[in-house]
């Protein structure tokens, strides 16, 4: 029996080649889009989930009000990982980890390689295995270092790496005592070595005992049989305890949460990424439905050319069951097919996929459970679009349709109609949400920022930077490479410090306003473009005392409510601070957000960036060649790495670059999955419909009003598709807009763009099926009978 | 073997009722060749589905061999009919994309014989049928009175006691229609019942028994000599 409805599948799939393409290209293509969708959602949700502790492994968490609103953030002050072991019985082991960045040298090789610094626990508390190496001693002295095999081979090439001396920024020297395996694809850990904390507060005069300081993370695993909740109420007053701050709270985020629930609303979770990944997983099932409804729409309407097998099979014996199993056998052939074409669709958009996803995944083609998920995919595939036609066709009866005078019912509102519909409905919420999302984009690009981004480049300060600056600076303008240089804390894209320390005459003290805070030694105004809108820049050299004099941005300004704030003192711990002038708002964060109050400090504080404008008289490839020659010369030990402002600065619009083009790619599968599925539904109509065709040209009927005729059905459908689909659409992309404050209105013009697209797009492929019906010679089609 | 007694069909559609059957009963024996004849509209074709299992009646009784079958569901149906009753067709009624050879085996598949015994039995009945040589050819390669051949193949395959034939001439030519005609009479001489639906008087003569139907009743018996 099953050889029999193999054969009988096989030839009906050579003999109707179009539709066997169209089947199985839609069902490719809906497969494949799916299944990387749902590639992504895997790795999404695994993340970090692979710890052996991941059950009793925690972060730390503060929890304290601003502005009347309860915050939750991650970064905890350096002092807590000790005082959680030493206090803390139920603590098995407790870990800080923080960002290094130091200069690699062997030989006469000089990489700059991004880490981390841990406490020794660290190895222990999560699992990623060395492979070399005894994770329980590797970081228990000052200068080991632990590095992974990409790291290694960087390095030492295919020499052996254990138990080398790596050189760390001119001045240490560190053995290699474990090799790690490389990080893998789902972990939110980043790093090419970790080095012992100790060394941290080796290079930092000591260990840094400031509850006030929250610089690092802390992470820590519960002994077994503690629980979260009993824990929370116990570390709850650690700060408090420990310092006279008194207003944090602690509390843990648990490893299972903090890849998909990392977002808090008043103190309790309320969701993160997993909006995303619901997001996408219900868009992944869409595209393979609309796939599926394809193959549903075209089987059901090729019905009246199976209808007389069924009859006949029925008449010799087979029961309906057996005839569903036949049906269902037929879409599942067909899904296998489709499968295999979408696994090799899948292999090939996989790069470039991860690189709009910023992602590596791959096919683990050695895998049995990857296979055994792709064997079930496609079952359940072959499953959900053969369903309704089987049910659809085995449900003729012999004594109808072996008449011949069997056709397939027309009621109003067919099945068919309905699903067409279904696709069109969600094909047009795409398109209307990728017109927004551009929009939006668009419109926060445009913002003007408050500076001058173009030619504006930073390097960071490295090595013998911070010695040499002068000199430094004044060789950039001498030589002509630069018009103005200005040291800062962080890159004017990027906010690195914040803090609510601060006070002024008027201030409410039982309010917690926070700042950002920014440094710099000098020329700022002039190095960034800024306006100055009030009083002067910073200039230490003309006024000696403002190396403790500040600059306020009109939001700091309006926030602590002065009418005439040059010359206001503003106290930050023993520091008065003056306030020398104003700086007209500027974008330091995100565009879609208002500018926040910010507060800029003299040059009597920290610094790691050196900004300069360079000089638009000289190209931009001399210009770096000379700032090159000039960075060597004081600075030899370390490669000169520079970074533009204006390309750091449209990075900030990657993810919605990013959700962009991920919607009109979906916008555009789906639309040409539900075109290809129109196409189909076009031609056997123009088939089903020859003889009425012929009968109205015969009749005088033009070619034209037989287009629209037969165009007419399916336009209305698009209709009532773009009637359900606008409501979802607003309502969906007026909740996604909430979410910035910077943002654009939902206009008319993008459902009409959107309908116009859409309709233009069912015209062209109908239309097509149709004027070939309508130009068809009626002679030939009347005499077929 | 058949005994009906007042058995109903009506056809509705939105404003009209059509009474296809009206009160119409009948028997046929084991062995009998048996002919309806009748106009067009006459009910003929109503009976011969209702016969076959492939209809239900509104109203009255059909014992099919000593069981009540009037009120059996679709499945029930089927099974008494795949193992009793073998269909020829006006239109052949045979599927395109299957050879000869498949499609008459179709009837052993759905009765559950073995692959083995299936080969035995198909080439049994297309040597009877003298289309051994046409056994892997489609449907479409073959002329209007192979293809009723095959149909008939495929009909007695299984070794039905009962055979329906609606029109089995209707597509033929005089001397397929004669052949097709005498391969009926041989089967009922081996045993086999057949009720068959004509138009043509020539063919009702090979049966023993005309039934003559008017808007659903019982006209006239003829008995053959």
């Amino acid at each position: 029996m099953f050889k029999n409805y193999l054969k009988i599948t096989w030839r009906n799939l050579l003999k109707n080649k179009s539709f066997t393409a169209i089947n199985i290209a839609g069902l490719a293509v809906g497969m494949a889009s799916a299944a990387l969708i749902l590639f992504w959602v895997q790795n999404e949700i695994s993340y970090d989930q692979f710890h052996e502790k991941k059950d009793r492994l925690y972060q730390m968490y503060n929890q304290s009000v601003f502005d009347g609103k309860l915050w939750s953030w991650g970064t905890t002050p350096k002092p807590m990982t000790p005082a959680l072991k030493q206090n803390y019985p139920q603590v098995e082991e407790a870990t800080r980890v923080s960002g290094a960045d130091f200069l690699f040298t062997l030989g006469d090789k000089h990489l700059n390689l991004r880490g981390d610094f841990t406490d020794p626990d660290f190895l222990t508390m999560f699992s990623f295995p060395l492979v070399k190496g005894d994770a329980k001693t590797a970081l228990n002295s000052m200068k080991n270092i632990v590095i992974t095999q990409k790291t290694a081979k960087k390095l030492f090439g295919n020499d052996e790496a254990m138990g080398k001396t790596i050189r760390i920024d001119s001045v240490d020297y560190f053995t290699v005592t474990g090799i790690m395996k490389d990080l893998p694809n789902n972990t939110q850990f980043d790093f090419e070595y970790i080095i012992p904390w100790s060394y941290w507060e080796k290079l930092n005069g000591g260990p840094d005992n400031n509850w006030g300081n929250n610089s690092v993370q802390t992470y820590i695993t519960l002994k077994k049989g503690v629980s979260e909740s009993k824990f929370d109420k116990q570390v709850k007053n650690i700060t408090r305890s420990h310092s006279d701050i008194k207003d944090i709270d602690v509390f843990v985020h648990p490893a299972t949460k903090w890849r998909l629930y990392s977002k808090f609303e008043n103190g309790k979770i309320a969701g993160g990424r997993i909006e995303t990944i619901k997001l996408f997983s219900i868009i992944a099932g869409f595209i393979l439905l609309i796939a599926c409804i394809n193959f549903m729409n075209l089987s059901t309407a090729r019905s009246e050319k199976r209808a007389k097998e069924v009859g006949i099979r029925k008449v010799v014996g087979a029961g309906k069951s057996s005839l569903i199993a036949q049906f269902l056998g037929e879409s599942i052939l067909i899904a296998i097919l489709a499968g295999i074409v979408a696994l090799i669709i899948v292999q090939l958009s996989l790069p470039g996929f991860n690189t709009l996803t910023d992602k590596h995944l791959f096919m683990p083609f050695g895998s049995f459970s990857f296979w055994l998920i792709v064997v079930s995919f496609i079952l359940f595939t072959g499953l959900l679009s053969g369903s309704y036609p089987a049910l659809y066709l085995s449900s003729f009866l012999p004594v109808k349709v072996l008449k011949g005078t069997f056709k397939a019912a027309h009621t109003s509102i067919s099945p068919r109609k309905v699903l067409v519909v279904t696709q069109f409905t969600f094909a047009i919420v795409l398109i209307i949400s990728t017109i927004i999302v551009k929009e939006q984009l668009d419109y926060a690009q445009q913002r003007d920022i408050g500076y001058k981004k173009d030619n504006l480049v930073y390097t960071m300060i490295v090595g013998d930077i911070e010695k040499n600056y002068s000199l430094i600076r004044n060789e950039l303008i001498s030589s002509g490479v630069a018009t103005a240089v200005s040291k800062t804390s962080a890159p004017i894209t990027q906010g690195w410090s914040d803090s609510w320390d601060f006070s002024w005459p008027g201030k409410n003290q039982n309010e917690k306003i926070d700042f950002n805070v920014f440094n710099t030694d000098g020329s700022f105004t002039q190095t960034m473009g800024l306006k100055i809108i009030k009083g002067r820049d910073l200039d230490v050299k003309t006024y000696p005392t403002d190396s403790l004099a500040i600059l306020l941005n009109e939001a700091a300004v309006k926030i602590m409510g002065f009418k005439d704030p040059v010359g206001q003192i503003v106290t930050r711990g023993d520091n008065k601070l003056k306030v020398v002038g104003v700086v007209k708002d500027f974008i330091l964060q995100s565009p879609y957000e208002p500018v926040k109050a910010m507060i800029i400090q003299g040059p009597k504080s920290w610094f790691n960036v050196v900004h300069f404008k360079l000089n638009n008289k000289n190209t931009t490839a001399q210009n770096l060649k000379l700032a090159e020659a000039v960075f060597k010369k004081y600075n030899p030990e370390y490669p000169f790495e520079y970074h533009f402002i204006d390309e750091e600065y449209a990075r900030k619009f990657q993810d919605e670059q990013r959700t962009g083009v991920l919607a009109s790619l979906f916008a555009g599968l789906t639309i040409f999955i539900s075109c290809l599925g129109l196409f189909g539904l076009a031609t056997y109509m123009a088939q089903n419909r020859i003889k009425e065709i012929g009968v109205r040209k015969v009749l005088g009927a033009s070619v034209l009003s037989i287009t629209s005729m037969l165009s007419k059905d399916f336009l209305k459908l698009v209709a009532i598709s773009f009637i359900v689909a606008t409501p979802i659409a607003w309502y969906g992309m007026h909740s996604w807009l909430q979410g910035y404050s910077y943002r654009v209105n939902i206009t008319v013009w993008v459902f009409a763009i959107a309908a116009f697209l859409t309709t233009l797009l069912s015209i062209v492929t109908v239309s097509f099926q149709a004027i070939k019906a309508a130009l068809a010679n009626p002679v030939k089609s009347l005499r077929s009978e | 073997m058949i005994k009906i007694t007042n058995l109903e069909k009506f056809y509705r559609t939105e404003e009209v009722e059509t009474i296809a059957l009206n009160k119409l009963s009948m028997e046929v024996n084991t062995g009998e060749f048996v002919a309806i004849m009748g106009p067009s509209g006459c009910g003929k074709s109503t009976l011969l589905n209702i016969l076959g299992m492939l209809d239900d009646p509104d109203e009255g009784s059909y014992v099919f061999n000593g069981v009540e079958i009037a009120h059996f569901n679709e499945r029930k149906r089927a099974d008494l009919r795949k193992h009793n009753i073998g269909f020829v067709f006006q239109s052949f009624n045979l599927i395109d994309e299957l050879t000869v050879f498949e499609n008459v085996e179709l009837p052993l598949i759905y009765t559950g014989v073995s692959s083995s015994e299936r080969v035995k039995r198909v080439e049994e009945v297309l040597d009877k049928m003298q289309i051994m040589h046409r056994r892997n050819h489609y449907p479409q390669q073959l002329s209007g009175g192979q293809q009723q051949r095959v149909a008939i193949a495929r009909a007695v395959v299984n070794k039905p006691k009962l055979i329906l034939a609606d029109e089995p001439t209707g597509n033929l030519d005089s001397s397929n229609g004669n052949d097709v005609m005498e391969l009926l009479t041989d089967l009922n001489e081996q045993g086999t019942t057949i009720i068959m639906v004509t138009h043509s008087e020539h063919d009702a003569r090979y049966s023993h028994r005309i039934i003559r139907l008017l808007d659903g009743q019982t006209v006239m018996e003829n008995i053959m000599v």
